[in-house]
């Protein structure tokens, strides 16, 4: 079962990964998700798929009082990423789903109406969570077509969606990346086969090496900490891109 | 102990629910067809009527009287159909709401006694849920209805049917001709009663 670990904490100020899940059936990708958590207020990142909604909600609310959900943070458009809005929504109807402009007509599909969604456009914006500022970064065509990244400068962490991500072997359920070269193989492939864009790629090692970032945290696999985050970006900048078959 | 699931018993729907509108479609499309047939028939006879001349006044006048049968029962079936396309609308609404209800129950039994939000969460639920279970309720007695006032509608062709069998024996040269017109109408009109007996059976919603 899943459950919600903190991976940061700051008097009222929290990050709270909801990480892989041993018991889901084997033919849905395992998928973390991510709340942060400030003051009075919650915003949940990639809340995932419909059928794990069961085992996120439940996680999540061992840790935080669901009611102070205020916002949903969808990186973009993939059923894994937010098939599950329709109950988050059941449970809560006035909340606020943050996505690209892009799909802020294909998001429906999953659930909400008109004032659901807060479309974010291309240069990306600042989202504020009972006062504290966070902000959506660009990360367009990686992999998807309208894409961001949240990034908290506060607690230094970069929630980068499916870019870091790892398809690791089911008996692998570190929470944090512990021998990074043994650990990339497993992202290898994901990357070169999903991050369509050379250019995007660049764009975004170029925009993040900017950023101070203590932990980069994807939507699969594992935790990127300390000096593996620019070790990450490095490697993903090096990496071709865009290919069928390598 | 874990907090109780909503009570969603009283609500019958299941996922055979848009099959039942299917063949619902499916009868109303059928019967459709046969009014149309009727149509051409009655043009037939209207003309069959014309060559017979004085032999077959009266079964002239029928046929022009199953002819506008005909015309009221394409219009009768097409607000029928109008009706059931709405219900697909209904009952989709109804399934996918019972998934949601059943999936928010098991995360809120998951996550045990006392999350805040659970108890308004539910009501919320269960009262869109009893909204649009009443909306299908009221589409179900109106189609009900409708088909009620066809099936008198049709007892009306059944009459006129057996008339012109009747008017076909005085139909002196023109008899046989006439008489295979009008058995060929009773038949259709015989097949429509019993596809309105099964449309007349069928619920959209199970009580
Ligand atoms: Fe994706
Ligand atoms: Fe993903």
């Amino acid at each position: 079962m899943k459950q919600a670990h903190c991976i940061y904490q700051d008097e009222e100020h929290r990050w709270l990964a909801i990480a892989r899940d041993a018991t889901k059936p084997g033919y849905i990708i395992d998928t973390n998700e991510y709340v942060v958590v400030h003051g009075d207020e919650a915003l949940l990142c990639d809340p995932g798929g419909i059928e794990i909604f069961p085992a996120v909600f439940s996680a999540l609310s061992a840790e935080c009082d669901p009611t102070r959900l205020a916002g949903i943070f969808a990186s973009h458009q993939d059923p894994d990423i937010i098939s599950s809005l329709a109950l988050w929504l059941e449970f809560k109807p006035d909340l606020k789903c943050y996505t690209s402009w892009l799909w802020q007509s294909f998001l429906p599909h999953f659930g909400g109406h008109d004032s659901t969604f807060v479309p974010i456009p291309d240069q990306g914006t600042t989202i504020r969570l009972d006062g504290l500022e966070l902000q959506a970064i660009p990360a367009h065509y990686l992999h998807s077509s309208g894409n961001f990244h949240l990034y908290d400068p506060k607690a230094k962490i970069l929630f980068s969606g499916d870019v870091g991500a790892a398809l690791l072997p089911a008996d692998n359920n570190d929470l944090y990346v512990q021998d990074f070269s043994r650990h990339i193989r497993h992202a290898e492939g994901f990357h070169k086969r999903w991050m369509g864009s050379d250019r995007a790629k660049r764009d975004w090692c170029e925009r993040v090496s900017r950023l101070e970032i203590d932990m980069l945290v994807p939507q699969h696999g594992a935790i990127y900490q300390g000096a593996d985050v620019q070790r990450f970006i490095n490697w993903f900048a090096a990496l071709e891109v865009g290919v069928l078959r390598s | 102990m874990n907090a109780p699931e909503p009570n969603f018993h009283g609500i019958a729907l299941r996922t055979g629910e848009l099959a039942r509108i299917v063949r619902v479609n499916e009868e109303i499309k059928a019967i459709v067809a046969t009014a149309f047939r009727i149509n051409l028939m009655a043009l037939n006879a209207i003309f069959l009527a014309k060559r017979a001349g004085n032999a077959a006044l009266g079964f002239g006048v029928l046929s022009n009287e199953l002819r506008r049968f005909a015309q009221d029962l394409t219009r009768h079936m097409a607000s029928l159909r109008e009706m059931t396309s709405g219900s697909v609308g209904s009952v989709t609404g109804v399934v996918q709401q019972q998934r949601i209800a059943r999936i928010l129950a098991e995360a809120l039994k998951l996550s045990g006694e006392g999350v805040p939000g659970a108890r308004e969460a539910r009501r919320r639920g269960a009262a869109r849920l009893a909204e649009q279970q009443s909306r299908l309720r009221g589409l179900d007695l109106r189609l009900r209805a409708a088909v009620e006032e066809t099936q008198q509608l049709v007892e009306l062709g059944g009459v006129l049917a057996r008339s012109a069998k009747i008017e076909a024996a005085y139909g002196g040269g023109f008899s046989a001709a006439l008489m295979q017109v009008s058995t060929d109408f009773a038949e259709v009109i015989a097949q429509i009663k019993r596809s309105l007996e099964v449309l007349g059976k069928e619920r959209l919603v199970k009580d």
